[in-house]
């Protein structure tokens, strides 16, 4: 190594020593960016398309609009979705089914969405509540559809409707919910494929 | 794209197949793919080989239908990163390929029984769950085929008595996730590096086989956390086309926006971690502020962080938030600010640059043979950006430049990076204002078959090429799904880059290769 | 300026009068024992608090704000937790130097602890060659490191514990010829007569001008080296060395390795501002008699505390802004440049001495 080399060398050195001491004595005095969870627990909203936890949305009925088709539990790569069902006669004695129990498994779901987007009515979506945290991961399994509640009634055909943050489900409606992975039947047998109201 | 012309070999062809290809300029070997084409098809390999001057593809397979010992002849003295893609598929498939140095299991345990991704294989009955520690061999096995057609083995050794060897990682702060370097040392001087893979080895490739197509989806963000984006996009573009989806052009230039958002936030966190490596934990933080505004970003229109799910087959999941080009827009300028401000704080310093200029080089040469893309193998001077040789999305409709060095060491690896920033936000600025009108998802059936057939695709992730290979045999799951890994190259060169150079080196070098673990484990 | 000695030979006197030499003696070695270890513990709390809350605002944070009015208590909660953790038998260790390890460090950084010149008439050990029993003392550290590093067994705490050797030796060459030049311009070795005559004449760093400034830049390098801290923390470097050489060390065992750095830091700062900036002298300027009045109803143990403070926020700016080098590059620092540059401030505050240069 030459003198000059050295010397240079030296003095550079010193110089971009300074300019970086001189950066972090800036950000010293400058405001800082800490969020002060759970202070700002009031402020603090999520974005509206952020996905916490699944849930079924009642209408002041006591209504939802599941099905029991079990799509989102065959679409669900995880099985964190079971659908329980049962057959009952309807008035012009038809056979047709009914949700019994529409169980969500926090602690496994992968928040991909798929189950919404398989759902054919739009009847579960994503909660923007983040603070999902339990002392026992039992606690985790959680009922989505609400104690003696009941599908939504309706006069006509559904149509594939969906809020303005989620995809619509396209040609669901006449998608056949196909027999291979058929949802936990109660009491009932029927293979019969689900009748769409 | 279709692969509908693979060259097919017999076992004896491919050596001087290969030789002539390599001669003929084909240097770059992207993909070598274990199968199992069942009983008829045996077990096999598939070979991508890259010419690097004219970016022209040769896809070859090769096959061997003895199910017990499968026997191969290797490559691994022609394309450097063969060896440990060889052991990969060994370690799946159990091919045994003739003359390779090194036949060890390589993701999972040694004491695994069976190799799981063969159609017929058993892993849950063969391999309980085992509580005794893992074991790892100092010496490995080469088979040789003689002239006679027996099989001989060979032991090799991997660390003598004599080696100083120190374990770098699983639990280690400058590794970067569960890797395992096994280091041999002369005091601080580094001997040899034999890596260790699979801590966190899920068998990704293995649970799409049973997975849906749109379920496959959702392991792709778990690959390389920082890359989501483009490993998705990678994912839906391949069965898109395989299934002729024709996506809009708005969903194209968003895709195109998303990826180079996320290279940014794998850019800055490289640039974090790099100096949180180095022990510059200031800098981290300045880091981890600025990408928290990209996470906003995406969290507000894809509705996550990290895990982003926002991509799908035949266009997108949501359309783009209102507020998404008013947030953009606000970031471009910011991240230019920030950017001088890393500069000067660390890029500048004395200590850094003693610290990174002429330590670990990778040659050109090195480089390709080792298959090191990205920013990696651009430091060295080797253009292999995906996006300028083989375009897709709107890559083709942007200016922008290939950032290119010269020298390879970990000073020109990290510059690399910190351009590709600026870069990728020229990128941005130009499309975040014409992102055309249009749907952003085209639509699909509700139960996806992809057609008969082999399909690649590549994109630019954010630290290299990243390949999803699908074959498919017309069912609704793939019959095999590959992912080129962008680290699994990098790890492979860790030991020729830091050969000789002093263990706290190895922190730099490891840092500028910027590898990510779960993306090499898979 | 207030005269400690008027307390200590009232206390001294009031012990005498009802106890034997012999045991009023040692009643006020076990009085000055406890005051030294509580001033050590409280510096302590202060010190990691300080070191907290400065390095959150370099980095845009805040810092610990949750235990107490911003974070206050923070550090006494966790001295209680280190307190009532378990210390960890290690396997293949070997046990009795592995256990005195800590000791050696903790002892000798309380012994050069007490070297310190709190006020005048308040120092502890405290004679004609005070600064030599510093540096000896201070060297009693590195024997704890690097047996430490040897009877943990472990290859991390070896390399670890080699480098710290190689680092202090190395650094303490500039510290013993910074100090020498100091020496040259003063002329005594005692604290407290460094102390008198910068509080009589003005500040060293003053008095020696360019010499002195300089040998104060290199003593903050040199000093920061010698303690082990950012970013000369190779001994430690968690990035490859995950803890170095207290890797296998548990409980209140690393509590003294971690207790030790943060002191170690103020007794650099405390002997830099001790030698350089005046001790509990406090700023006088000459001419502007009322201002220097002033100044004399601070107590001198604030000037010594709040110049000692000011040093160690230099060093935390340091620490906080610059990466780590690496161990050939260190050794090179103070080889190539530091010793070197000692040298000739040796030679120029010699020449500045004799030729009456100095103010």
């Amino acid at each position: 190594m030459s003198n000059n080399n050295y010397f240079s060398g030296l003095f550079s050195g010193i110089k971009s020593l300074l300019v970086g001491l001189g950066v972090t004595m800036k950000e010293f005095f400058t405001r800082k960016i800490t969020e002060q969870y759970p202070e700002n627990r009031k402020e603090l909203k999520m974005f509206d398309r952020f996905r916490g936890r699944l849930v079924m949305p009642h209408n002041e009925n006591n209504e939802h609009k599941c099905i029991g088709c079990g799509l989102c539990q065959m679409a669900c790569p995880n099985g964190s979705i079971t659908v329980t069902t049962e057959m009952l006669d309807t008035d012009d004695g038809k056979k047709k089914r009914s949700l019994v129990k529409y169980e969500y498994d926090l602690g496994c779901c992968m928040f991909c969405e798929l189950c919404i987007t398989a759902c054919p009515q739009g009847a579960i979506e994503f909660c923007t509540d983040f603070e999902n945290a339990v002392f026992d991961r039992a606690k985790l399994v959680q009922q989505l559809n609400k104690p003696g509640s009941k599908v939504v009634e309706k006069k006509v055909a559904p149509k594939p409707e969906a809020p303005a943050a989620k995809p619509a489900p396209a040609a669901k409606a006449e998608a056949p919910a196909a027999k291979a992975a058929e949802p936990v039947e109660k009491k009932e047998s029927n293979p019969e494929t689900p009748t769409t109201v | 794209m279709t692969l509908d012309n693979i060259k097919t070999l017999e076992p004896s062809q491919l050596r001087a197949e290969m030789q002539g290809l390599k001669a003929k300029g084909f240097d770059y070997l992207s993909n070598l793919i274990g199968m199992d084409w069942g009983e008829e098809g045996g077990l096999g390999v598939v070979y991508c080989v890259e010419n690097t001057a004219t970016h022209e593809q040769a896809w070859l397979k090769t096959a061997s239908t003895d199910r017990e010992q499968p026997v191969l002849p290797t490559v691994s003295d022609l394309w450097d990163i063969a060896n440990i893609y060889e052991r990969e598929a060994y370690d799946f498939y159990g091919i045994i390929f003739a003359g390779h140095p090194d036949m060890r299991r390589i993701f999972l345990r040694e004491d695994w029984v069976g190799y799981p991704m063969r159609k017929d294989d058993k892993p849950e009955e063969q391999n309980p769950l085992r509580m005794t520690n893992e074991p790892l061999a100092d010496d490995t096995t080469q088979y040789d085929v003689q002239a006679d057609g027996t099989v001989t083995t060979k032991k090799n050794v991997v660390f003598g008595p004599d080696d100083y060897v120190v374990n770098i990682g699983p639990q280690h702060p400058s590794t970067h996730g569960v890797l395992h370097f096994r280091v041999a040392l002369d005091g601080e001087i580094i001997r040899k590096i034999d890596p260790v893979l699979g801590y966190i080895h899920r068998g990704v490739e293995k649970l799409n086989e049973s997975y849906t197509y749109p379920q496959t989806l959702a392991l792709t963000d778990r690959l390389d956390y920082l890359a989501a984006m483009q490993s998705r996009h990678a994912l839906c573009m391949c069965i898109e086309k395989a299934m002729e989806i024709e996506v809009s052009e708005r969903v194209q230039v968003v895709r195109t926006i998303l990826d180079e958002l996320q290279r940014i936030d794998s850019h800055i966190l490289f640039f974090s971690c790099l100096c949180q490596d180095m022990g510059a934990t200031t800098a981290f933080l300045y880091g981890f502020r600025d990408r928290e505004k990209i996470l906003d970003i995406f969290e507000e229109t894809c509705g996550g962080r990290l895990i982003i799910n926002y991509n799908t087959i035949g266009g997108l999941m949501a359309d783009i938030h209102p507020n998404f080009q008013k947030r953009v827009k606000e970031f471009i300028p910011y991240m230019r600010k920030n950017i001088k401000e890393y500069h000067a704080l660390f890029t500048g310093n004395v200590i850094f640059q003693n610290r990174s200029k002429g330590i670990g080089p990778l040659t050109k040469e090195q480089a390709i043979s080792f298959g090191c893309t990205g920013g990696t193998g651009r430091a060295a001077g080797w253009a292999n950006d995906v996006r300028k040789n083989h375009p897709y999305a709107a890559y083709d409709k942007v200016d922008f430049n290939q950032v290119l060095r010269e020298s390879g060491d970990s000073f020109d690896r990290y510059m690399i990076r910190l351009d590709e920033i600026l870069e990728s936000l020229n990128i941005i600025e130009q499309l975040v204002d014409n992102i055309p009108e249009g749907n952003y998802k085209e639509k699909t059936k509700p139960i996806i078959k992809v057609p008969e057939g082999t399909y690649y695709q590549a994109v630019e992730s954010s630290r290299g090429e990243f390949g999803v290979f699908l074959e498919s045999k017309g069912d609704k799951s793939p019959y095999r799904l590959h992912y080129r890994s962008t680290g699994l190259p990098l790890v492979a060169a860790m030991h020729t880059a830091c050969k000789g150079f002093k263990i706290a080196d190895l922190v730099t070098i490891g840092g500028t290769m910027d590898y990510i673990v779960p993306d090499i484990d898979r | 300026m207030f005269d400690f000695a008027k307390v200590t030979n009232w206390i001294d006197a009031l012990l005498l009068s009802f106890l034997p030499g012999w045991a009023a003696t040692l009643v006020e070695c076990v009085l000055v024992a406890l005051a030294i270890i509580t001033l050590y513990a409280v510096f302590a709390i202060i010190l990691i608090y300080m070191e907290r809350k400065i390095c959150a605002f370099f980095q845009c944070r805040l810092g610990p704000n949750r235990v107490g009015k911003w974070g206050s208590i923070q550090v006494l909660a966790d001295v209680l937790k280190m307190l009532t953790k378990e210390i960890i038998d290690m396997k293949n260790v070997d046990r009795l130097l592995h256990k005195m390890a800590p000791f050696l460090v903790i002892v000798a950084s309380m012994l050069t602890f007490a070297c310190l010149p709190w006020n005048k008439g308040a120092e502890v050990l405290d004679f004609n060659i005070g600064i030599f029993f510093f540096l000896a003392a201070g060297s009693i550290g590195v024997v704890g490191i690097l047996l430490a590093g040897w009877s943990s067994n472990n290859k991390y705490a070896l390399i670890g514990a080699m480098r710290s050797g190689a680092q202090i030796i190395s650094y303490e060459v500039s510290i013993g010829l910074v100090m020498l030049t100091m020496i040259v311009l003063t002329g005594t070795m005692s604290f407290s007569e460094i102390c008198q005559q910068q509080a009589d004449l003005g500040w060293n760093i003053f008095r020696g001008h360019v010499p002195a400034v300089l040998a104060f830049i290199i003593y903050l390098i040199a000093g920061n080296a010698e303690c082990n801290r950012g970013p000369f923390d190779m001994p430690e470097a968690e990035s490859e060395l995950t803890a170095g050489y207290h890797v296998e060390y548990s409980g209140m065992h690393f509590g003294f390795y971690y207790l030790a750095e943060y002191l170690n830091l103020f007794i650099c700062a405390g002997i830099a501002s001790t030698i350089f900036l005046g001790g509990w002298a406090p700023f006088h300027v000459p001419g502007l008699d009322g201002f220097n009045h002033v100044m004399d109803y601070i107590p001198g143990a604030v000037w010594m505390v709040g110049k000692t403070f000011f040093v160690v926020f230099l060093l935390m700016w340091i620490r906080w802004t610059f990466p780590r080098l690496r161990i050939d590059q260190l050794l090179a620092l103070e080889w190539k440049y530091l010793m070197p540059m000692s040298l000739v401030l040796l030679v120029l505050m010699a020449i500045c001495v004799s030729l009456g240069l100095t103010l």
